[in-house]
């Protein structure tokens, strides 16, 4: 019996996919993360200095953003679930191998390069099939699954500051590895979902398995242009903002404190965005754009919080920055995703979540050294913020160019109720047939461009 | 000779008289013999000679004759002779006034380095019933020691006895000094000195307006002059003030440090700013501490990179190796340890937890598998029962009759899905 594939299922299945990718984002970015907490046991067991040991948590971030096309290329070869089981069992496996570590090396060949590797293959297809699943709470889907970051950081790091107090760091290693290992089961949970809009065969080649067709469109190309910038300076607070709330003279406790207010804002307004955005009162690419410039300013308030003067505006100041600097970052980071199969299609969801992870890693390795590098010149931080801001509110402003963020024109339709999300790729113009054949993605049926 | 600055108006005649007795005392510096009057209670006098490597250092001390009723010691003479350097310090004998209760006067002369420079100090002839302590003038300076000075300040009425906690790692010159408000009554304050328990002499007083100064200054050479000095005023009620004198604190880990078998560590022990003569490290199983032996064997290494810091490398570590370690950082003025742990695990104690989860990993997995392959099939049983049904109703239909497409279209529609 073949049947005529529905739109997506919009709940039922999806919220177990969402729960699956919750887990995903929390064993692969909050572990990450988290990691750091192990780095000052490994700079003295190998005798090495912080920096060469903050590599190994770099490097493991680079290569899993640096490979998402690779994963994404491969789940739409062959599924997102065998691929986010095997890259599950490979992550598990470059932690059971670092923990029998005998020099730094191969700790990055471990943690760096294979768990690296294994995360490239788990979180671009998982989050890619959850946005298959979802269309009217997409966003709201995506945000939730994100938080998945913030929720593992506050399980995960107590967690492994007791393996490390009990079993030392080799041990400590080698039941993360097993933890990792639960990557393969939220693997399984990732059921393949059949939608109409998916390309017909299996992409031909690896050149066009990675979707590197999608930046043929003039959308896409603006939103990746746009999202690499913003990239540059979207993670640099992650890294820097405890060291600047220190250096202005908070105190260990004054700088967690704001460092955790960042976060709660962060994890909150991913959920709080994502209803907001799947209520569909605003176009999904305006609300990247104003999100995106608001964190722009956040991380400016950042660096401008000690120009507050006294030693206890400087601390208030910079407290509510952080706060500003968190609302608004979580609330863009769905966005991020959601608006992908706008631009897209959502046949193409999954390869353009991984060119989007490797784009924003451009920018997340550019970003951090620089904003060292500012600091160790000028003395304190606020140069880097500055400059960090600045990245961001550029990228904020090519998303200007994006379909439907300048409210210029009069909608299309009169209909004065909320629309739908696009999942058609309806915000795509309208391209000559040659083109679309060689990309080989979903036809666009809607012109928009005003 | 240079007239002491501190030569007061009134007592300027006593330079004359006493010149001459100077001149008189010059000649002659021989050991002179302790003469104890009766009534006294303490010891009075002391002589000392301390020879420094290949300098001979005389020194000389002509007792005090002591007053009657006076219940503490009240003169020394110190010549004290330093590197290449002649020194000579005299001390002119006080003749102590009967009912003075402090000790009235002494005179040292001091010579520094290449320069002679001799202070002599005409010391006042304390008129009776002063109470007042008069004020000496002391110096006594090793030419390559330092000087530390440390401050109390106390107030009058306060509960708690204030303590200074000091840091000391080299042979120093100390000059310690407790200032306390008094609001009335600077007269009735009894000043004392004591190190530990034992009564310290040569201090001195000094007071302005509502502020009364002691000031006591000492060598400290070895691990013996190390401790607590404590100075008090007597009074309605008795302030105190301690000065702690300790070697540098040495910082090690707080932590156990884990490893596992076959594993090399390194252990480490630092002090802030301090260089120690050197480092030892011992071992302890239980409460014995053993020294370790370097040249012994290949499994330790001593490494210091800098004077702060000793860091001891043990290599291809076995399960004997776990327990204490104790660093010692040895001053001369006193020695100071410190604890770390070690403790060596096999590579089977994460491994138990580990298998443990995989095991579960695996079972989540096949059971989320299996759950799916059920659903599917159940799903596919009541499809192929529905289409089962659905083919029925067809034939049924056909026999019945075109006017059942329409039943028919619907039908079909429900079902797929």
């Amino acid at each position: 019996m073949t049947s005529k594939p529905a739109g997506p299922p919009d709940g039922g299945w999806g919220w177990v996919v969402a729960a699956a990718a919750f887990a995903v984002n929390g064993l692969s970015y909050g572990l990450l993360r988290s990691l750091g907490l192990a780095l000052p046991d490994l700079a003295e067991h190998f005798d090495r200095s912080t920096q060469d040991t903050a590599w190994v948590s770099a490097l493991a971030l680079a290569v899993q953003q640096a490979a998402s096309p690779v994963g994404s290329a491969l789940s739409t070869r062959w599924g997102a679930r065998p691929v986010v089981m095997v890259g599950g069992v490979l992550t598990s496996l470059g932690f059971v191998f670092s923990a029998f570590a005998r020099s730094l090396l191969h700790l990055y060949l471990g943690l760096g390069v294979l768990a690296g590797s294994g995360w490239a293959l788990v979180f671009a297809p998982a989050l890619g099939t959850l946005s298959r699943y979802f269309s009217r709470r997409r966003v709201l889907a995506v945000g939730l699954a994100l938080t998945g970051n913030g929720a593992s950081s506050l399980l995960l790091a107590p967690t492994l500051q007791l393996l490390l107090d009990t079993f030392g760091w080799r041990g400590a290693l080698l039941v993360l590895g097993a933890i990792t290992l639960h990557l393969a089961p939220c693997g399984a949970l990732l059921r393949p979902l059949v939608l109409p809009g998916d390309p017909p065969a299996p992409p031909r080649g690896p050149l066009a398995a990675l979707g590197l067709g999608l930046f043929a469109r003039r959308a896409f190309s603006v939103f990746a242009l746009g999202t690499a910038l913003v990239g540059g300076g979207y993670f640099v607070p992650y890294v820097h903002l405890a060291p600047h709330a220190l250096d202005q003279g908070l105190g260990g406790y004054g700088a967690a404190l704001v460092v955790a207010v960042a976060a709660v804002g962060d994890a909150g307004a991913r959920l709080i965005s994502g209803w907001l955005a799947d209520q569909g009162w605003v176009p999904l690419s305006r609300l990247l754009l104003v999100f995106g410039a608001l964190t722009g300013l956040g991380v400016l308030a950042v660096g401008l919080a000690p120009l507050a003067g006294s030693q206890e505006g400087c601390r208030g100041a910079l407290l509510a920055a952080a706060g500003a600097y968190g609302l608004s970052a979580g609330s863009y980071a769905p966005l991020v995703f959601g608006v992908l199969p706008g631009l897209v299609g959502v046949g193409g969801v999954v390869q353009a979540t991984g060119l989007v992870m490797m784009l924003m890693s451009l920018g997340g390795l550019l970003g951090p050294p620089l904003s060292g590098f500012l600091r160790d010149e000028t003395g304190d931080f606020t140069a880097s913020f500055l400059a960090c801001g600045s990245f961001i509110l550029s990228g904020s402003f090519i998303y200007m160019g994006l379909p439907g963020a300048l409210p210029s024109c009069p909608p299309a339709s009169p209909s004065p109720q909320a629309t739908p999300p696009p999942e058609r790729g309806e915000l795509l113009p309208v391209l000559p047939v040659a083109l679309l054949s060689s990309s080989g993605g979903p036809p666009s049926t809607l012109d928009t461009t005003c | 000779m240079r007239a002491p600055s501190g030569l007061l108006g009134p007592r300027g005649l006593l330079p004359l008289a006493l010149l001459c007795l100077l001149a008189a005392a010059r000649g002659s510096l021989a050991d002179g013999q302790p003469t104890v009057s009766p009534l006294t209670s303490v010891p009075i006098e002391e002589e000392r000679i301390t020879k420094y490597s290949n300098l001979s250092l005389e020194s000389h001390n002509i007792p005090p004759t002591v007053s009657p009723l006076t219940s503490v010691p009240i003169e020394e003479e110190r010549i004290t002779k330093y590197s290449n350097l002649s020194l000579e310090s005299h001390n002119i004998p006080p003749t102590v006034s009967p009912l003075t209760s402090v000790p009235i006067e002494e005179e040292r002369i001091t010579k520094y380095s290449n320069l002679s420079l001799e202070s002599h100090n005409i010391p006042p002839t304390a008129s009776p019933l002063t109470s007042l302590p008069i004020r000496r003038e002391m110096m006594t300076k090793y030419s390559n020691l330092s000087l530390e000075s440390h401050n109390i300040s106390l107030t009058e009425h306060s509960n708690v006895p204030v303590e200074k906690n000091i840091t000391l790692e080299r042979p120093s010159n100390i000059e310690l000094t407790c200032q306390i408000t008094i609001s009335r009554g600077v007269n009735s304050v009894n000043v004392t000195w004591k190190k530990g328990d034992e009564l310290l002499e040569n201090y001195l007083t000094n007071a302005t307006g509502c502020i009364l100064y002691a000031q006591y200054m000492f060598t400290i050479i070895n691990s013996k002059q190390m401790g607590s000095y404590s100075c008090f005023f007597g009074g309605e009620k008795e302030q105190r003030g301690t000065f702690n004198f300790k070697v540098p604190e040495i910082h090690g880990k707080n932590k156990p440090l884990i490893t596992y078998v076959g594993d090399s560590t390194v252990l480490m022990c630092k002090c802030q700013h301090c260089s120690p003569l050197h480092w030892t490290w011992y071992h302890s199983n239980g409460s014995v501490q053993v020294p370790i032996d370097v040249q012994m064997s290949e499994k330790y290494a001593i490494n210091r990179t800098n004077a702060n810091e000793t860091r001891l490398k043990i290599m291809q570590l076995t399960e004997d190796n776990q327990g204490s370690y104790w660093c010692h950082a040895v001053f001369q003025l006193g020695e100071s340890e410190e604890r770390v742990q070690l403790v060596v695990l096999s590579y089977l104690v994460p491994l138990k937890p580990f298998l443990g989860i995989v095991v579960e990993v695996a079972i989540l997995v096949a059971v989320i598998l299996l759950c799916e392959t059920y659903t599917q099939k159940k799903k596919k049983h009541i499809d192929d029962g529905k289409e089962f049904e659905q083919v029925e109703q067809l034939k049924s239909d056909d026999t019945n009759g075109v006017e059942n497409n329409a039943p028919r279209h619907r039908k079909n529609e429900s079902v797929s899905h």
